[in-house]
């Protein structure tokens, strides 16, 4: 049997690893494919494990999907129901910034390398005239190394995937303050499938049903996607890409 | 000449009475109340149109600020939104830039159904399907106060450009 590769984009929280596993698991047995995981840990190395090809399916984030689509050959066939991609800018909450207006030039923002976060973020700063290159950058190893920062007044703002936000324990979280979460709705990630991918229809019917049984249910609730999996077309993800184009500048 | 988008009502609070004339020579009354709505924190307005302008889409944000019900704005031209103190060469140089298979940025002061009004940054891009242009995306953030201040200023002398 050939072995397919599948490729999970690194920007997920560390308590969804084990669901990840859960799900190849799952599809495996479902469809009757032999699926590698990569995982790789960095986008950098996200982008050397797709050069280097052989990737069939990608879980990949919208920016990336993006590109993936319109210039490396595959299409997007499934997304997860309700679960946009969002992030939220925090202070921490002793600090004297309670509000967007509080961060001023100058301002240090702690965050973990991820451009996507990074970029939505600085669209939610415009309203309050701030712009990239009035901060200062303190890129982390961890969203949680980010929180310490800004909780022990290293950094005046910290900026959050917000799945990983929401994830913090209430100790960490009672010292921040939200300033700002996003609420774009239309954004998230995809599952790509290569051009070409032979098993295509039996891996869609593993996804696509998930939810309908108890083992599927319990692997989507490790992801954070409960509601599971809906087919998107063609159409569904240039509009989607068209929505992001106008998010770079 | 009538215009396919019926007049607005009156409202209650005190307005100003307009006459709109679109690109398209039909026009309708207005009225404008000078009320601003607030932008919705953290959200993008999102909509779409045909070539002609007809909108496809609105995203619930759209739909909320905008006062209408979904149904009165599918199918009806995008300058239903359009508010008498815009000058007309900003939507020129939209749509102009827009056909030309560009991305458009500016900042638009829209007209609420009840004649209250926000402001956007919007940004306009041709939705483009193997090769051809099919429609347009526009999607809005929210815009500083400043930024707001200014196209205020920029607007009002394009205005009476216009009529002088």
């Amino acid at each position: 049997m050939t072995t397919h590769n599948m490729l999970i984009a690194p920007d997920f929280s560390p308590e969804r690893f084990a669901g990840w596993h859960m799900f190849n698991t799952l599809i495996q047995k479902r469809a009757n494919l032999n699926m590698h995981l990569n995982i790789p840990a960095s986008h950098a190395e996200q982008e050397q494990v797709i050069n280097a090809g052989d990737i069939q399916v990608i879980y990949a984030n919208p920016f990336d999907a993006a590109t993936l689509i319109r210039e490396q050959g595959y299409r997007a066939v499934a997304r997860p129901i309700g679960k946009s991609d969002e992030m939220v800018i925090a202070a921490g909450a002793n600090s004297e910034i309670n509000r967007l207006e509080d961060i001023q030039a100058g301002a240090t923002v702690a965050m973990a390398d991820n451009r996507d976060v990074k970029l939505i973020g600085l669209r939610l700063l415009e309203a309050v005239d701030i712009e990239e290159a009035d901060l200062q950058w303190d890129v982390t190893e961890t969203y949680q190394a980010a929180a310490r920062k800004v909780i022990k007044g290293d950094a005046q703002a910290a900026f959050f995937l917000a799945e990983i936000f929401h994830s913090f324990s209430r100790l960490t979280k009672t010292q921040l303050t939200v300033l700002i979460e996003s609420d774009l709705a239309d954004i998230s990630h995809v599952l790509l499938i290569k051009d070409g991918f032979s098993d295509t229809q039996i891996f869609m019917d593993a996804i696509l049903n998930l939810h309908n049984d108890d083992e599927g249910k319990e692997a989507l609730a490790e992801l954070g996607m409960p509601q599971g999996f809906e087919a998107m077309t063609e159409e569904d993800a240039e509009f989607m890409i068209d929505l992001m184009q106008t998010l770079l500048d | 000449m009538g215009s396919p988008i019926p007049d607005a009502h009156k409202p209650e609070l005190p307005a100003e009475q307009i006459i709109l004339t679109y690109h398209d020579g039909t026009s309708r009354t207005v009225y404008d109340t000078g009320i601003e709505r607030a932008y919705p924190d953290g959200k993008l307005i999102v909509s779409r149109t045909d070539l002609n302008g007809v909108i496809t889409h609105v995203n619930d944000a759209f739909v909320e600020i905008s006062g209408y019900h979904v149904d009165e704005l599918i199918g009806q031209q995008h300058y239903i939104l359009r508010h008498p103190d815009m000058p007309k060469a900003a939507y020129k140089d939209l749509w102009d830039t827009a056909a030309a298979g560009q991305k458009w940025h500016g900042y638009v002061k829209n007209l609420c159904k009840d004649g209250s009004h926000y402001w956007v940054y919007a940004t306009v891009v041709p939705n483009i399907r193997r090769g051809e242009t099919v429609g347009y995306t526009s999607v809005r953030r929210k815009p500083s106060r400043s930024k707001i201040e200014a196209a205020m200023a920029q607007y009002a002398q394009m205005k009476q450009n216009e009529e002088g």
